[in-house]
């Protein structure tokens, strides 16, 4: 459940923000309001009459035109193809193509004129930079006139002065009457552009306030809410020497420069809003995301790692992300899956014995409590929790030194999550240290020491002790502090 | 959690689905293949009396023996997924009769030769097959046809269109002359073969990893496993496995002809889909394929003894391999 009693309305003419912290909900909010997700309760209106939005048809009839992060475009087809996929126009029954290049043409002269360069309307979109990716994206939007345009996260992969032209586009549009939904996790660019914001909490509104009378202290607290500090998992060991040490990695724009190290019996969280660089970091350091520079130590020598079977002998092990996707052999058995990394370790001459491969099974099955009513069925047979533990548990028998999580709780019940927190404990007192991606802040300060928080790709802030708490957590992944103290522009514009 | 019988206890043959309730037997594919080529066998003594006669079903299985080895290879590319087929098993296995044929020359000292230089010409055309797939992303479909085509192409060449020569004195014994109880040699390399591939398959890491691989590369490749390495390696021995059934195949027939393996591509594909393996890779058995090469078979014989022409056989014969595929492929998506 992602919503639980949201309500939310914007004016004609208005720029209107989403707030929120992982997991709040815009985003589903905006798929509901797009109809890519269905609501199981509750109603849109537009213009005060009941509608339902059960896909892009229906959004387009009701004047809603939507820009995703993950762009729609399709790589293969011309710039002019894919702003008019769908509505093009024609002559005869045939397409006009003169007409769309036009029609192409016009929607981009706003970008062309402010940024000074015209973007090609005959290139194929595959061979354009993921800003101009992103733009024609937006122009694709537009080419629907819509009275309502959703933005989720378009400025990500913008310059500054490809921002500057969206937000002079923008205002246009609202001078027309047409309202904007912005959602971003830049709060400078939220303060600067938008009217109003919505903060969303655990799949509810809090409340609606204007941004010209809201200071970001206010906005925080909103978004932070009344939290008391959750439990800590207790741990009996203090940190011992460093196992991993990363130094300068960089990828593009997803990560640039981060250094950082992790002890022994130590667990260390990525923090921050999500797709800052958070997944790609631990897969970086596993060997399975391409890095153009940086080096990684494990247990101060330095390793080449190349490609998982390089990290996993270093002793680096990755618990990815999606589990059915990244982390299971689902038709195979519950046995396989969980002995598959570590074969090498029990094989002779690359043969197996059947009673040793089985009791190795059973010895993870065991120590991790996995649920399984027979380890030879098929493993996509258990429940998620039970399938999260063998995606855990595959890692024990090769020994790792570092253990890389990426959000392993996700979709997990209360119970088996605390039965992991357990599990990671345990690694602990045998000097393995943890390196954990989580999307949920209470579990960050649930088993974390440390905590390092990302934005676009760099370590930003790092919390540890005292500061390590749910309101530093939400203010360091959206820099708001920084931006509240710093940034004199942003404080004129309010003003305004 | 409830202790299970091992392997052995099971009395299935290893390479099985182990552990299975009663009541999922009849879901076993594996048991449904074996089951439905000892039905047509009852189909054909009805028809034909002296059908189910011991002497007819080791000719029967002495046949099924040709297309067991090639579905072999065909196996280990379906298991390993990524839309694997291998669809030049049969021109590599045109290649290798007629080089077999031409290097003997019905000499049985040049066997082991022949051997060598067969076995060699198939591992590297299964290789290219691999280096093609795996690391220039050439779909399987299309690079194994147009290696297919390739090899056709060497074989003419090598042949300069009148292949000669024909099977030295001692293949031809070890294929069709009966060893043991009236069964002949090839029966015994294939249940050898039958063993090894089920030893490779359940008892090996090669054999862990490759159903890994097939089920689910994304995830293999994150627990360790170096993919593109495992392609190369099961088109490489689908490559070797082609050529031994074209080796074996001129003692069979004593003389060769151009295309006189090309039979055994979709029938080799249709045993390793009516054995229970899944198109979509990551599960299924050896064991399985050669249920299905039987099966297959003793539908050509059943045809045979009907005395139906040539032409009418091969309509049939195309007809119950789409009826067969179509009713697996139901099956599978019913499973999901």
């Amino acid at each position: 459940m992602a919503l639980n009693g949201a309500n939310f309305a914007c004016a004609p003419g208005e720029v209107h923000a989403l707030l929120g912290a992982n997991g709040s909900g815009k985003s589903t909010l905006a798929k509901i309001i797009t109809g890519v997700v269905a609501p199981d309760a509750g109603e849109i209106r537009v213009d005060g009459q009941t509608v339902t939005v059960s896909g892009p048809a229906d959004m387009y009839r009701l004047g809603i035109a939507s820009v995703y992060q993950e762009l729609s475009l399709i790589p293969q087809l011309s710039v002019a193809e894919n702003i008019l996929l769908g509505h093009e126009a024609t002559r005869a029954c045939l397409i006009d193509n003169r007409a769309i290049w036009a029609q192409a043409a016009r929607l981009l002269e706003h970008f062309s004129r402010s940024l000074g360069r015209s973007l090609p309307i005959h290139a194929v979109v595959e061979e354009l930079s993921p800003a101009e990716q992103q733009l024609v994206e937006i122009a694709k939007a537009l080419s629907r006139s819509p009275r309502l345009l959703i933005l989720d996260e378009a400025t990500a992969s913008l310059h500054s002065r490809e921002v500057e032209a969206l937000f002079e586009l923008v205002r246009g549009l609202k001078d027309k009457g047409c309202t904007v939904i912005f959602i971003s996790h830049r709060m400078e660019e939220v303060f600067r552009l938008c009217d109003r914001a919505t903060v969303l909490r655990n799949g509810q509104t809090v409340a609606t306030v204007d941004l010209k009378t809201t200071s970001p202290d206010e906005l925080l607290q909103l978004m932070v809410g009344e939290t008391e500090r959750p439990e800590r998992v207790h741990k009996e060991v203090s940190p011992g020497r460093v196992v991993l040490k990363v130094e300068k990695l960089r990828a593009g724009r997803v990560l640039r420069e981060v250094s950082f190290t992790v002890r022994a019996g130590e667990v260390v969280g990525l923090g921050g809003l999500q797709g800052q660089g958070q997944s790609e970091l631990l897969k970086a350091v596993f060997g399975a995301y391409p890095l153009e520079s940086g080096l990684i130590e494990i247990e101060g020598r330095r390793a080449r790692i190349r490609r998982p079977a390089d990290a996993i002998r270093a002793g680096v092990v990755l618990v990815p992300g999606n589990r059915a996707h990244e982390g299971l052999c689902l038709p195979r058995s519950t046995f396989e899956n969980t002995t598959l990394p570590s074969l090498e370790h029990r094989s002779r001459c690359g043969l197996l014995s059947a009673s040793r491969e089985r009791r190795a099974a059973n010895e993870v099955i065991q120590r991790l409590e996995v649920k399984v009513a027979d380890i030879y069925q098929p493993v996509s047979t258990l429940s998620g929790g039970n399938q999260q533990k063998v995606v855990i548990g595959k890692w024990l028998l090769n020994n790792p030194k570092v253990l890389l999580m990426d959000d392993p709780t996700k979709g997990v019940d209360v119970r088996t999550r605390l039965e992991l927190y357990r599990v990671i404990k345990e690694l602990c007192s045998r000097d393995v240290g943890v390196l954990i991606n989580s999307t949920d802040n209470a579990e960050l300060l649930a088993v974390c020491d440390r905590v390092l928080v990302l934005y676009e790709g760099q370590i930003v802030d790092e919390l540890t002790g005292d500061d390590l708490n749910e309101a530093n957590l939400v203010a360091a992944g959206l820099r708001m502090t920084a931006s509240a103290h710093n940034s004199t522009r942003g404080e004129t514009t309010w003003g305004e | 959690m409830r202790q299970l019988p091992s392997t052995e206890a099971t009395g299935l043959p290893p390479g099985s689905n182990r552990g299975i309730p009663a009541k999922r037997w009849l879901v076993n594919p594996v048991l449904v293949a074996f089951l439905l080529a000892g039905a047509l066998f009852v189909v054909g003594q009805v028809l034909s009396p002296g059908f189910l006669s011991y002497s007819q079903i080791l000719n029967v299985l002495r046949v099924a023996s040709f297309l067991g080895i090639v579905a072999a290879g065909q196996t280990l590319v379906v298991l390993a997924g990524g839309e694997g087929i291998d669809l030049s098993v049969g021109a590599v296995m045109s290649l290798a009769a007629v080089m077999t044929a031409h290097i003997t020359l019905a000499r049985d000292a040049l066997l082991l030769r022949a051997l060598f230089e067969v076995i060699l010409a198939g591992l590297i055309l299964g290789s290219i097959n691999g280096l093609g797939i795996a690391y220039l992303r050439i779909p399987p479909l299309v690079m194994t046809l147009g290696m297919a085509g390739v090899v056709q192409g060497l074989t003419l060449v090598y042949t300069q269109g009148q292949p000669k020569g024909r099977a030295a004195p001692l293949l031809n014994e070890i294929v069709t002359h009966p060893w043991v109880m009236g069964i002949p040699g090839i029966l015994f390399i294939w249940m050898l073969l039958a063993v090894a591939m089920a030893v490779l398959l359940s008892h090996t890491s090669f054999g862990r990893r490759l159903y890994a691989v097939g089920a689910n590369r994304v995830a293999a490749a994150l627990s360790g496993i170096q993919v593109s390495k495992m392609i190369v390696a099961v088109y490489a021995l689908s490559g070797v496995f082609a050529a031994l059934a074209g080796y074996l195949f001129v003692g069979y027939t004593t003389t060769v002809f151009l295309d006189i393996g090309g039979d055994y591509v979709l029938r080799s594909v249709a045993a390793v889909v009516v054995g229970g393996t899944s198109l979509a890779g990551g599960t299924g058995s050896y064991t399985g394929s050669v249920a299905g090469a039987v099966v297959l078979t003793v539908l050509v014989a059943i045809l045979t003894t009907l005395r139906m022409g040539a032409a009418g056989r091969q309509v049939i014969h195309g007809l119950v391999l789409i009826l067969l595929l179509a009713a697996y492929g139901r099956q599978r998506r019913l499973r999901q």
